[in-house]
């Protein structure tokens, strides 16, 4: 019950898109397809739930002082073992987001839950929340992909639904990621009342 | 806007919303004859469609998405950016293309902010930039002036696009091809319905000058900007196409009298005013010349319009009675 | 367990000993995906060579290097069926064009590929099928020694993407740049026989 409370919290009441606005720079920048923006989410979510649960563990070694480095090289070290691993066996994903792998480095998101969760809370329940957060962040990135790729494209996970003559392709663009963003939240806020 | 009924005789200005709006609409008549007499059926079909779509999104957004009981389409704010919406299309584009153009435009541009007088963008221009981003080859393929039909005409390579290829290969010769500059202030160019005859325009906008709906500040300042900033690029390198022709051409003289002038979007004092027509003339230039779209106009003014709000922080109107320090 | 206090030996040994852990782990992953990320790499040079020369099978017998008039790197594989080439083009509407483009022992076009690129999508993105055979823009078939490839616009006879002229100059640039870089190496050493014309500029 407390598992679900902690995994429900990071998917609705402190969703990392939606509520929080954090990490935008991936939100807006991976967008592009739906398939991006849920690879892009799996990735953070993997990178959350391992730098939770490292520093839920170590937290009790490292001085209140040098907590900050230590959990930067912490999450640092991850992202990069995920970067060479995605470049390995997931070539094309690779491929397709790029840059923007060695930057979920800087993703305020998971630093953030290290200082406010994990740093606080055992491993288990820091697990759990990685896992509620990297579901909400990746549920956020997929909706957005959709909604994006369906009006730029006409596509909805590389499937067609219409012809692409027809897609806006201003949606595909930048403007049209902060254009759905803005929208989404918008409906998101209003739906669900938060 | 509820009216404010007070004691002692007021005499009423009679200046409204409506009296506004409506003036500027009367000014835009001789350019739409103009578009009705160079593009025909084409240019009918997609200035009632702009139209008739911009009133219908307005009248049904305020009605059922936000609620509101007092409706705000006989303003006529919605009529006027349909017609400046329409006079920003090429006359051959689909009509569900347009259709999209005035729900970005309505819906987007303008009651997404809280409808008229708070929105920062103006709205016609940000359903033109949305659909220049999002349908670029129906955008950008203009029919040949004095071409009645509305699909299958012939399109031509307009003015802009012809000293872009100028400046992009540093070949002067190839300017030699525009038309004429009393062809272009006629309107025997291809383009937007609107763009192109100058005069028609100069017209509607002296008659807003006249009936006091703008003032002179904006366009002038505009075009001035571009006609000297022009003439130098002409006098340095003789590939960038004269002053006279920059500024008769495209859609300069729409957007510096009837886009670059809307009342919620540009800067409140005279030297506010000022100030955001030099600079949208300075980056006219500079997108038309350097960017990579043919047209900076539209892209200039929105970026202007974000400003706005810091001109008018900077540049307040003196109160009455203060005294200079 | 308590938390340990902040004192400078205690942080400097954290410190070290996080770094340490975490170097040595990124060594050990590094170590077992170096491998796979090879074989990667190599599988997809292979296949662009394959589907540009189109063939399933080709080998590379041999790689080398020239630098074109602008110092940009161009690589010729040379293989057993025909000769495939890696050019970029840095004027790209969105930057760097890298094309691979198979030829013929005539010097005609065979096939190629868009390797890299930053188009716009829709727009310039299109290029990685606009000019294959029997698209608007075929150039396959075509021979760059007896006509520079050009957009129509500039009086050549190729189709530009519409309304993407730049993206289709840049493209174009870089196939001529293929061309004369695999001109030059088979009439230096003649490895493939017929002597394909001599670019003309």
């Amino acid at each position: 019950m407390k598992y679900l409370k902690i995994l429900l919290n990071g998917i609705i009441k402190e969703n990392p898109t939606f509520v929080l606005l954090l990490g935008m720079c991936p939100t807006l920048g991976t967008t592009s397809s739906a398939i991006n923006g849920m690879s892009m989410g799996l990735a953070t979510m993997a990178v959350l739930i391992f730098s939770n649960l490292i520093i839920a563990c170590i937290k009790n070694l490292i001085p209140d002082q040098v907590r900050i480095p230590s959990y930067i090289v912490v999450i640092a070290s991850l992202v990069t073992a995920l970067q060479m691993f995605m470049q390995a066996y997931t070539p094309e994903m690779y491929k397709t987001l790029g840059l923007f792998i060695p930057l979920i480095v800087v993703n305020c998101i998971i630093l953030g839950r290290a200082e406010a969760f994990a740093a606080k809370n055992g491993p288990v329940e820091s697990i759990f929340d990685g896992l509620g957060i990297g579901l909400g962040f990746t549920i956020a990135l997929t909706l957005l992909g959709a909604i994006r790729e369906l009006l730029g494209t006409g596509k909805l996970f590389n499937t067609t639904l219409y012809s692409e003559n027809y897609g806006m392709l201003v949606f595909v663009l930048a403007p049209g990621a902060f254009i759905a963003l803005g929208y989404l939240i918008a409906i998101v806020k209003k739906t669900l009342k938060i | 806007m509820k009216p404010i009924l007070s004691l002692s005789p007021h005499v009423h200005g009679g200046d409204s919303v409506q009296r506004n709006m409506y003036g500027v609409c009367i000014a835009l008549v001789p350019a739409l004859l103009a578009s009705l007499y160079f593009f025909g059926v084409g240019s009918a079909i997609v200035l009632l469609t702009s139209v008739a779509a911009c009133v219908f999104f307005e009248w049904a957004i305020t009605r059922f998405i936000l609620g509101r009981e007092r409706l705000t389409i006989c303003d006529g704010s919605a009529v006027l950016t349909g017609l400046l919406l329409g006079f920003n299309l090429p006359s051959n584009l689909p009509i569900w293309i347009i259709i999209i153009g005035a729900l970005v435009a309505i819906g987007i541009g303008k009651l997404t902010f809280g409808g008229l007088g708070t929105n920062p963008f103006n709205p016609a221009l940000v359903g033109r930039v949305f659909l220049l981003i999002s349908f670029p080859v129906q955008m950008t393929t203009w029919p040949v002036s004095g071409q009645m039909g509305y699909v299958d005409v012939e399109t031509a390579a307009t003015p802009l696009a012809l000293m872009k290829t100028a400046i992009k290969t540093g070949d002067a010769s190839l300017l030699s091809e525009l038309p004429s500059s009393l062809d272009m202030l006629v309107g025997q160019t291809g383009g937007s319905l609107g763009e192109v005859s100058a005069l028609c325009l100069l017209l509607g906008c002296c008659y807003m000058l006249w009936k006091k709906i703008i003032t002179w500040h904006i366009p002038v300042s505009i075009l001035g900007t571009v006609f000297v900033l022009a003439g130098l690029f002409h006098l340095i390198d003789p590939s960038y196409a004269n002053p006279v022709q920059v500024i008769l051409s495209g859609g300069m003289m729409l957007g510096a009298c009837f886009m670059a002038t809307d009342y919620v979007t540009s800067p409140m004092t005279a030297k506010g005013q000022l100030i955001y027509g030099v600079a949208i003339g300075v980056l006219t230039v500079l997108i038309r010349d350097f960017g990579s779209y043919p047209e900076g106009m539209s892209f200039a003014i929105l970026i202007m319009n974000g400003f706005t709000p810091l001109i008018n922080t900077y540049v307040k109107p003196k109160r009455f009675g203060e005294v200079k320090k | 367990m308590k938390k340990l206090p902040s004192t400078l030996p205690n942080m400097l040994c954290v410190l070290t000993l996080i770094s340490v852990i975490a170097a040595g782990a990124l060594a050990y992953v590094n170590k077992i995906t170096e491998g796979p990320i090879e074989e990667n790499k190599a599988r997809t040079l292979a296949e662009g060579i394959n589907s540009v020369l189109g063939v399933s099978d080709a080998k590379v017998q041999e790689t080398s290097e020239v630098e074109d008039t602008n110092g940009n790197p161009v690589i010729i594989y040379s293989t057993d069926k025909g000769v495939a080439v890696q050019a970029i083009d840095p004027n790209g509407f969105g930057g760097t064009l890298k094309v691979l483009v198979g030829f013929a022992d005539d010097g005609t076009i065979k096939g190629y590929t868009v390797l890299e690129h930053a188009e716009t999508p829709g727009l310039g993105a299109k290029a990685g099928f606009w000019f294959q055979k029997g698209e608007k823009g075929d150039i396959i078939g075509k021979n760059p020694g007896e006509k520079e490839l050009a957009v129509s616009k500039d009086g050549g006879d190729v189709d530009a993407i519409t309304a993407s002229t730049i993206t289709s100059r840049a493209f174009l640039r870089a196939v001529n740049v293929a061309f004369h870089a695999y001109a030059g190496a088979s009439a230096t050493d003649g490895q493939t026989g017929a002597s394909p014309q001599q670019p003309k500029n």
